[in-house]
């Protein structure tokens, strides 16, 4: 069963057509909840030894779409550069 | 303590009173919380006899996000996260995340987050489908009966437990234990002797004999995954390293007592409020039947409507505004999740029960978000959709009787529910 996730059509719509921004993930505030490597597993992944998320590549996204991931954040600890 | 008359800001004084269990004994006081977030700042409860003390209540959404989030001015560590306050003493004997504030928190958490992240949940589906069908395989068998001993119960137990690493001839126990802590919360005596105990009650959970029973029963589990390691959490917590140390042992106790009380507890709420939903907003469960894209937006609305847990608190730690009302270091503050998640500015006909009502903005029935948002949200998700799943592919027509709240204003609990099953 997958989580819920409303947005992924919306996603791949934006993903083409506007400006892309860059997120990085503050650890001090870090939960390791997993919901933005649920949202974005291609940015994102739980460190196996941290615990921690951690970014993958640049954390390049396209801007709609990063703020859902923004706001889903239960620690509000990802931000736009 | 704010004497609240020294506010320059007028003060609206709740309307029921929030310390009497009573008042939520035939479920969330709608008309009371309505009244609260209409008011004009926040809202006063005065202290009352006992150890019942004065707080101040967040019942709007948007309050509520800002408490949650802010962990260094709104603490868990000073005071307590219930009501009333407990002594330095009782609060250390206590302590597990859920009543500490980052970093130490955060540290504790990070032990066991791992296995409850949305990606690692998705391996103990095919594990909770299993013990959702032979549960709901009795109950159909049986025609109905309790629908809180037969289905919303042993559920979430035997998944908590398996994750921990109790096993299956002991759930039953857990679910006991987990019950006598919520009775502390209650108007209800509790037998200081009960479970073996020799510990003061206010130094206990809950004040609460089980509590004790728990504790023991955890190390003994423990001292047995000394000897023989295994894949589970109890294992994890025995070898956890944090900051260079072990957890002493009324550590590992505490955390133990937490994950199988947050697993158990809130989670059985849900499933026992999901019969009655079934019943009242049947038309809603028949859209889901026909379209199962709304399985998440329709169980977080089950979880919205629920709101197993109905409040946590924190303290001020520093002078403060907050919805137009002056807070001061040392005040209390509580989140009532029951209002915030029937907050018509953020949920537009919050009574309506709606299959697909957009899941942004988040309910709250999780927190409000911040270090401590439920760490078993995406794990109480998937069991109870695939309970809802399970549920409607058989198409049962169900009818209940009257439920019995738990006499509690922290957690929205049924005690009992009978539910027949109308052939």
């Amino acid at each position: 069963m997958n989580e819920p996730n409303p947005n992924q059509d919306e996603q791949n719509k934006s993903t083409e057509d506007s400006e892309c921004v860059v997120l990085v993930v503050d650890t001090n505030k870090c939960i390791g909840s997993g919901m933005c490597e649920m949202l974005e597993e291609t940015i994102f992944l739980i460190n196996e030894d941290t615990n921690l998320a951690e970014v993958l590549g640049g954390g390049a996204l396209a801007a709609e779409r990063a703020a859902v991931v923004v706001d889903r954040c239960p620690a509000s600890a990802i931000s736009v550069l | 303590m704010t004497n609240p008359a020294a506010n320059t800001t007028p003060v609206n004084w709740a309307s029921a009173d929030l310390h009497d269990p009573e008042t939520f004994a035939a479920g969330i006081p709608h008309d009371t919380f309505a009244q609260m977030r209409a008011a004009n700042g926040l809202t006063w409860t005065d202290a009352a006899p006992g150890d019942r003390s004065g707080f101040w209540s967040v019942t709007r959404h948007q309050e509520l996000v800002t408490v949650s989030r802010d962990t260094s001015t709104f603490s868990s560590a000073v005071g307590h996260i219930q009501i009333y306050d407990i002594d330095e003493d009782a609060l250390d004997a206590r302590a597990s995340m859920i009543d500490l504030d980052p970093p130490i928190h955060t540290r504790l958490r990070r032990l066991v987050s791992s296995a409850f992240t949305p990606r690692h949940v998705q391996q103990y589906e095919i594990a909770i489908r299993q013990r959702v069908r032979t549960c709901v395989d009795a109950f159909e068998l049986a025609g109905g009966g309790d629908w809180v001993q037969m289905i919303a119960a042993p559920i979430p137990i035997g998944v908590i437990c398996d994750l921990m690493g109790v096993p299956e001839k002991d759930h039953e126990l857990m679910v006991e234990l987990s019950d006598h802590l919520v009775a502390g919360t209650g108007n209800e005596t509790l037998d200081p002797a009960a479970y073996g105990n020799t510990t003061e009650l206010r130094l206990l959970p809950f004040n609460s004999p089980a509590a004790f029973g728990m504790s023991e029963y955890a190390l003994r589990l423990g001292d047995e995954r000394r000897a023989n390691p295994a894949d589970d959490l109890i294992t994890k917590l025995i070898q956890a390293d944090v900051d260079g140390e072990q957890l002493s042992d009324e550590e590992f106790a505490n955390f133990f007592r937490l994950m199988i009380f947050a697993g158990n507890e809130t989670t059985r709420s849900s499933m026992a409020h999901l019969a009655m939903h079934m019943v009242d907003f049947a038309d809603q469960f028949d859209r889901a039947r026909q379209d199962p894209s709304l399985l998440p937006s329709l169980t977080d609305e089950v979880i919205r409507y629920s709101s197993p847990i109905l409040y946590f608190r924190r303290t001020v730690t520093t002078d403060t505004m907050l919805g137009g009302t002056e807070l001061h270091k040392g005040d209390k503050i509580v989140m009532w999740y029951a209002a915030a998640n029937f907050d018509e500015s953020q949920f537009p006909d919050a009574q309506k029960f709606v299959a697909d009502r957009p899941q942004v903005p988040a309910h709250v029935a999780f927190g409000g978000g911040g270090a401590h948002f439920c760490l078993g949200a995406s794990l109480a998700r998937l069991e109870v959709a695939i309970l809802i799943e399970e549920l409607v592919m058989r198409n049962l027509s169900l009818e209940i009787g009257d439920p019995l709240f738990v006499p509690s204003n922290f957690v929205n609990g049924i005690e009992h529910l009978p539910v027949t099953i109308i052939t």
